[in-house]
């Protein structure tokens, strides 16, 4: 098995957000601020890695029609850990993703990995699989917050850019949100299209 | 053949197709007992493991949060009552809702100064705006923090925005620490007002310092730009409170 390719694929070719269209609901609510969505992604990735190793770990012995409550049973058990352990160490965290953190239950990245991915592979391979989704779900969520932030309140992590200029208020809001989303999807797919004539013709 | 024979004849056919591909979907879905007990024993083995593993993290977690939300509690009480004492913390039934307050006492030329701090509550526009308010014996807001709020990021949730004039330029590339002053703006507003009069709500864009003295003047305070709801629900929460803390307050001296 490549590994490479198992952790390179969450980045670009199965993207979740871009491509799999799969964890809108965060990418689109929590992608205000750069510390946001950088915590976002990293609780994300943590739920996604040990929901992952798990149920990998237990493929085999689980009966396949009762896989789902299974596999949102771990889910849920790791969110919950992440959610005390941020409450406890990272209140500031805590408070500014509010509820946004127990909803990670409710990401489709997370049980779609879970039934796509690591039902039916090993657990290195999960692991590469967890961390390279992760990877791509974080960089999704930071460049669109990146853009967002700057547009819409004029900061980049927080700070002032320009002092004194009034911000494109609209950018922060969802709409601004779809917008930003719309156009690196678009983005990215003239990328993917150009790189495939490019080796069509070759 | 009568019609209605003739009918029956084709609900017959219907009916034992019917029949044969229920029981055919049957035997291939339907479980055999030994999987439904194979299937309960392993999901309540998994339930048993995660609400075991929970409750140990629940254990390690605790102390921390518990210590940290009274940590927060005290720092917002200092904030909110500068230079006064607490004294003692009040939970009393006022319209049929508990109502916590708490009573702080300074001393000033020899004369015993009085101060309450209450909690203020209503709900915003993502959920309930929480906050402790000071006041003293002229209902004038000492001090105001806003505790929890769930409030739209960048635009209501810049009630509890510190605005700072550090840049991002002055931060990352210059590094140079020339105007490191830090004001929550919203919450500085209050300061001073009075709260036993209703509190206006202006919408002057966004705060700056030499707004405060035209907004003391009309018992004001300028909206966040984009969410004069959250605004409203922090004035609405704060003349709400004060009716109660005197409600509190008399009922108190009757007993």
């Amino acid at each position: 098995m490549d590994y490479f390719k198992e952790f390179f694929k969450g980045v670009w070719e199965k993207n979740p957000t871009f491509v799999l269209g799969i964890g809108m609901c965060p990418t689109l609510a929590v992608s205000t601020s750069v510390s946001n969505a950088i915590w976002m992604g990293i609780a994300t990735t943590f739920v996604l890695i040990g929901s992952n190793i798990l149920v990998s770990a237990i493929r085999n012995i689980v009966p396949s029609h009762v896989r789902i409550p299974i596999f949102i049973t771990i889910i849920a058990s790791f969110v919950i850990i992440v959610e005390l352990t941020l409450k406890a160490y990272q209140p500031a965290v805590y408070k500014a993703l509010g509820i946004f953190i127990p909803l990670i239950v409710v990401n489709c990245i997370i049980l779609g990995r879970a039934e796509e991915f690591a039902a039916k592979n090993n657990i290195p391979a999960s692991i590469l699989d967890a961390l390279g989704m992760g990877l791509g779900f974080t960089l999704n969520l930071t460049v669109l917050s990146i853009i967002r932030e700057i547009l819409g309140s004029n900061k980049l992590f927080g700070y002032t850019l320009i002092p004194g200029m009034k911000p494109a208020l609209l950018m922060i809001l969802a709409p601004g949100a779809f917008f930003t989303l719309g156009l690196l999807l678009w983005g990215m797919n003239v990328i993917k299209a150009r790189t495939a004539r490019f080796k069509r013709t070759e | 053949m009568t019609i209605k024979n003739a009918r029956n004849d084709n609900y017959d056919v219907i009916n034992d197709n019917d029949q044969i591909i229920f029981l055919e979907a049957r035997n291939s879905y339907y479980m055999k007992p030994a999987d439904i007990v194979k299937a309960t024993i392993i999901i309540s083995v998994i339930g048993f493991i995660s609400a075991f593993s929970l409750s140990f993290m629940k254990k390690i977690t605790q102390e921390p949060i518990a210590k940290q939300e009274q940590e927060k509690k005290l720092a917002a009480l200092a904030l909110v009552l500068p230079g006064y004492t607490v004294q003692q913390e009040k939970t009393v039934t006022v319209d049929d809702t508990p109502f916590t307050y708490w009573i702080a006492t300074k001393e000033e030329n020899r004369i015993i100064k009085k101060a309450w701090a209450f909690l203020a509550e209503k709900k915003g526009f993502g959920g309930p705006v929480q906050s402790i308010v000071g006041v003293d014996e002229s209902n004038t807001i000492l001090g105001f923090t806003i505790l929890s709020q769930n409030e739209t990021p960048g635009l209501g949730a810049r009630c509890v925005e510190v605005a700072s004039n550090e840049t991002f330029i002055d931060h990352f590339i210059t590094k140079s620490v020339t105007s490191k002053e830090e004001v929550s703006w919203f919450q500085e507003q209050f300061i001073g007002l009075n709260a036993g009069k209703p509190i206006a709500i202006q919408k002057k864009g966004d705060w700056h310092k030499e707004m405060k003295d035209e907004l003391l003047q009309h018992n004001a305070v300028t909206a966040i730009t984009g969410a004069t709801i959250t605004t409203k629900a922090v004035t609405q929460s704060i003349e709400e409170g004060i009716q109660k803390l005197h409600k509190a307050l008399t009922l108190q001296e009757v007993q």
